[in-house]
């Protein structure tokens, strides 16, 4: 470990180690930079611009998402020129983005940073500059959604689907002010290698990259409920979004918060249609001599399956079982299922789906 | 094919050249290409559409237009193909000002607009490059600068106070210090051959006319800092330069047989000037320029020490070795050493001057043969340069003289333009080549750069100087809050135009 060493941020001393940002101080010191493109778990971009802060001693206002400190270093984050940059900043942001009937960046549902920021801040009012952006409005997966016209670029998801996924699905493409998030010949996403994961949803900031299934759901009407996801045993968090008492959409736990460091799967992020399915199975049921199924107690239903499996090995032996458990069953539950299977039953004929 | 997933490896530095093979970008060729080198198919595509000359398959001619070729009639040239029924494209200047206007055929073979060999001084065997001299091929400034030693040739470039002639007149021995002391051993020289800033032509001249002056200069400085592999980026549409290098490197033979010396092509994209950006795109991916720090005498190309030196700047070395830097130093006048100075437009002979560091417009334009008509108007450096009133042809053309007034000699593409010319026209011009050459990867100068090529372009439409509303700030932020030289100048055309030519942004209807 090299030698911490101080910084000045803002006038105040501040404790600062070799490697990181300034936006790493100041984040630990309660000092607020805005940012657009900054996700800790990407290398930085520096793109958005939005970070910017005045470094004595550098000529240009430098980002303070990527501007490694140094000893002695002196930022400033708040000054006349900085609070001009940002207002301009917006302004051109803002006449490249389609805006609602009150002048600001629209929310088709999703939360919209720039929004935010922009309303915070203030914005110098610009025409339109009309820039053509292609989207992928054909594209028919069941899951992803991309605007084009509320995308600043900040190149987000491209870096996470290649530094994150490691799939590489999505790119910048074109160039200038048509430049765009594409696909090879704008192929749909079920035509790439896109795993549908959706973290290029979860780090965008504007909702430009956004869920079809909930799409136009206001985020401020949605409650989070963070839970564990039940598709596998990995134990990934998650915010079950809940609308008007149904689970509309499944979110990511802000990356650093949780194990699963704001990554999900694609089954844990958009398979919960099951949740609210008409056939899920809510009791315990038993199928009658009339070959339907109606419900029972929990007592009567293993009851009814302990009989029917000891008469199986009554009349064939216990090899003539098989116990199969399902790859959402957790570690300890998977367990019990082959004691279940070995000690209970005495055969060895037992196995997980996900074990192939 | 390659089972693996090779994203930041040697089969990455293919890819554009194999999408140049191929044709350009179709799902196919990328689809093919990433099968091959195991490359993503998207990073395949992204990179290849980056570009304008594979970004579209299919033949065209391409017709300059840029601000000399435009004064010189771009506009007829088009119109011409546009008769004739011919596919064309419209694209930024390609560095042949001085035989506007110009265009390329579908092979990227030159069409000249008016002439064919450029207008340089006779032979002076006084001038450090000498464009009008014989190109010997002896490498006799190589043989004294190895026995002299690196120390030595470091001491003699810091004495001749050599700027870098690509642009920001960085003093070329701190670059070369710096490479030569960092740790290990992998360290690269780049030779920025990418000239792309309108209304320069000078290195074109340099690699046709002294092909064996450049790679004898980029030898020095290889071996004076460590590098072994010399990699020269070539403007993809410089067919010509590019063959007589070649020819130029096989004569040579032993010669650099120190060295690995390759080429790279350009594929169209003014911004891989820009060095980082060109080292994005020597490894094969979208031409986007990096943060600095880190620079690339630290962090160059694959992430080890690189010099990058422009083909002037290389061409100045083996004088210097054989004169001493104090010689070169004297040559210039309120600079170091000569400078070539590219002057077209409304001139009575374009071409590439070798003159000291620091003469006027009025001298130069006089070695040129004169103003044609009454001048109103000059571009010292480019277009990143804006535009200068005739009131300052006085001031010498060297780098603090412009810098003090908001321009600069960057590469010293000089256009001069007399009061046929519509200024509010010709910044619309300027402004619309930053548009169409920005990367993108920033706002202010992605947004920007098309918010200034409409507010002039609803100026020119209808003359209602309310379009202007808010130019300065824009221009301001592009300057402020840009990533790289391309943003932080974009609006310079527009607002030097503006500031020393007030009337021509009057109302006008
Ligand atoms: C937008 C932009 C375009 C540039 N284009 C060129 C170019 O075409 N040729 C060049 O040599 N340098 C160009 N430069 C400058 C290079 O970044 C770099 O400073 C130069 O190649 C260094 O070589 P030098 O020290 O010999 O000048 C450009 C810079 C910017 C910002
Ligand atoms: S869903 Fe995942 S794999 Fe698909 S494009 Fe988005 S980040 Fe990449
Ligand atoms: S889609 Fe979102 S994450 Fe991707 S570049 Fe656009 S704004 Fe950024
Ligand atoms: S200033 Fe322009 S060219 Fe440079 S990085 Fe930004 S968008 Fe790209
Ligand atoms: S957050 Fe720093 S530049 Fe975007």
């Amino acid at each position: 470990m090299s030698e911490r060493f101080t910084i000045k941020l803002d006038g105040r001393s501040c404790r600062a180690a070799p490697g990181e940002t300034v936006l790493d101080v100041a984040g630990r010191e309660g000092v607020s930079i805005p940012t657009l493109c900054h996700d800790p778990r990407l290398e930085p971009a520096g793109a958005c611009r939005t970070c910017l802060v005045e470094v004595a001693g550098e000529r240009r206002m430098q980002p303070a998402c990527a501007f490694r400190v140094r000893p002695g270093m002196d930022v400033t984050t708040a000054s006349e020129r900085i609070d001009r940059h940002r207002k301009v900043l917006y302004g051109l942001y803002m006449a490249d983005h389609r805006l609602d009937d009150a002048g600001l960046p629209e929310e088709n549902g999703s939360a919209n940073m720039l929004r935010e920021q922009a309303a915070r801040n203030g914005a110098l009012a610009l025409p339109p500059v009309n820039a053509s952006r292609t989207g992928r409005p054909a594209d028919t997966n069941p899951y992803i959604r991309f605007d084009p016209e509320l995308c600043i670029l900040c190149a987000r998801c491209t870096r996470y689907c290649d530094e994150v996924e490691a799939v590489s699905a999505i790119t910048l493409t074109e160039r200038g002010a048509s430049t765009t998030i594409g696909t090879i010949g704008n192929a749909g996403l079920l035509d790439t290698s896109c795993e549908l994961c959706g973290g290029c949803i979860d780090t965008c900031p504007t909702g430009a990259m956004t869920e079809k299934k909930s799409y136009g759901i206001p985020h401020a009407e949605l409650e989070a409920v963070r839970s564990t996801c039940n598709f596998c045993g990995v134990g990934c968090q998650v915010d079950l979004n809940i609308h008007a008492g149904r689970v509309v959409k499944v979110a990511s736990p802000p990356p650093g918060e949780t194990v699963n460091d704001g990554n999900l799967c694609v089954k844990g992020r958009f398979a919960y249609d099951f949740i609210h399915h008409e056939e899920r199975l809510q009791v315990p049921m038993v199928r009658g001599r009339d070959g339907e199924l109606h419900r029972a107690s929990w007592e009567v239903a293993i009851r009814r399956a302990a009989d029917g499996l000891l008469a199986v090995r009554a009349k064939h032996g216990a090899d003539a079982l098989g116990f199969v458990s399902s790859s959402r069953c957790t570690g300890e539950e998977n367990y019990l299922m082959q004691k279940l299977s070995r000690a209970a039953f005495g055969t060895n004929n037992c196995h997980q789906c996900a074990a192939t | 094919m390659n089972e693996f997933m090779d994203k930041a490896g040697a089969h990455r530095e293919e890819i554009l050249e194999r999408l140049e093979a191929e044709g350009g970008v179709t799902p196919e060729t990328v689809r093919k290409i990433a099968l091959a080198t195991g490359v993503p198919e998207a990073d395949v595509w992204g990179a290849g559409k980056f570009y304008s000359l594979i970004r579209e398959p299919g033949r065209r001619v391409r017709v300059c237009t840029g601000l000399s070729c435009r004064v010189a009639g771009a506009a007829g040239r088009i119109e011409d193909l546009e008769r004739a029924g011919e596919s064309r494209e419209e694209v930024s200047c390609i560095g042949q000002c001085d035989r506007a206007p110009a265009a390329l055929d579908p092979e990227l073979e030159l069409i000249p607009g008016d002439g064919t060999r450029s207008a340089v001084l006779p032979d002076d065997t006084a001038l450090p490059v000498n464009l009008g001299g014989a190109d010997t091929d002896g490498y006799a400034a190589l043989s004294k600068a190895r026995e002299a030693g690196p120390e030595a040739v470091l001491d003699e470039i810091e004495t001749s106070g050599l700027q870098g002639r690509g642009g920001a007149g960085f003093p070329a021995h701190v670059k070369w210090r710096a490479v030569r002391e960092q740790a290990g051993s992998e360290r690269y020289l780049v030779c920025n051959a990418d000239e792309g800033e309108p209304g320069t032509f000078k290195d074109r001249e340099i690699m046709e006319r002294r092909p064996h002056l450049l790679l004898e200069g980029l030898a020095v400085a290889a071996a004076t800092v460590g590098a072994s592999e010399i990699i020269i980026y070539i403007r993809g549409e410089f067919r010509d330069a590019r063959r007589s290098l070649e020819t130029a490197l096989k004569e040579a033979g032993d010669h650099l047989k120190q060295f690995n010396v390759r080429f790279a092509n350009g594929h169209g994209a003014y911004i891989c000037g820009e060095e980082t950006a060109l080292l994005e795109s020597l490894e094969g991916k979208r031409g986007m320029p990096r943060l600095k720090p880190p620079f690339p005498t630290e962090n160059g190309f694959r992430g080890k020490p690189t010099l990058i030196h422009n083909v002037e700047t290389a061409a100045c070395v083996p004088f210097i070795v054989h004169h001493g830097g104090q010689h070169f130093r004297d040559l210039g006048r309120t600079g170091a050493g000569t400078k070539l100075y590219c002057v077209s437009g409304h001139v009575t002979r374009p071409g590439v001057y070798e003159l000291p560091l620091g003469i006027t417009l009025d001298e130069l334009v006089k070695t040129a043969g004169g103003y044609v008509g009454s001048p109103m108007a000059f571009s010292p450096g480019g277009a990143s340069s804006g535009f200068l009133p005739m009131s300052l042809r006085s001031l010498p053309l060297d780098f603090p003289s412009l810098d003090k007034e908001g321009s600069m000699l960057g590469s010293a593409g000089v256009v001069v333009l007399n009061d046929t010319v519509d200024l509010v026209q010709a910044a619309g011009w300027q402004t619309r080549f930053f548009d169409d050459e920005s990367c993108g990867q920033c706002a202010p100068c992605r947004i920007g750069a098309r918010f200034l090529r409409n507010a002039c372009g609803r100026f020119l439409a209808d003359g209602d100087p309310e379009a202007l509303l808010h130019v300065d700030d824009v221009g301001w932020e592009m300057e402020e809050g840009s990533i790289c030289g391309l943003g932080m100048v974009a609006a310079k055309p527009l607002t030097s135009a503006m500031k020393h030519f007030p009337d021509a942004f009057r109302r006008r209807r």
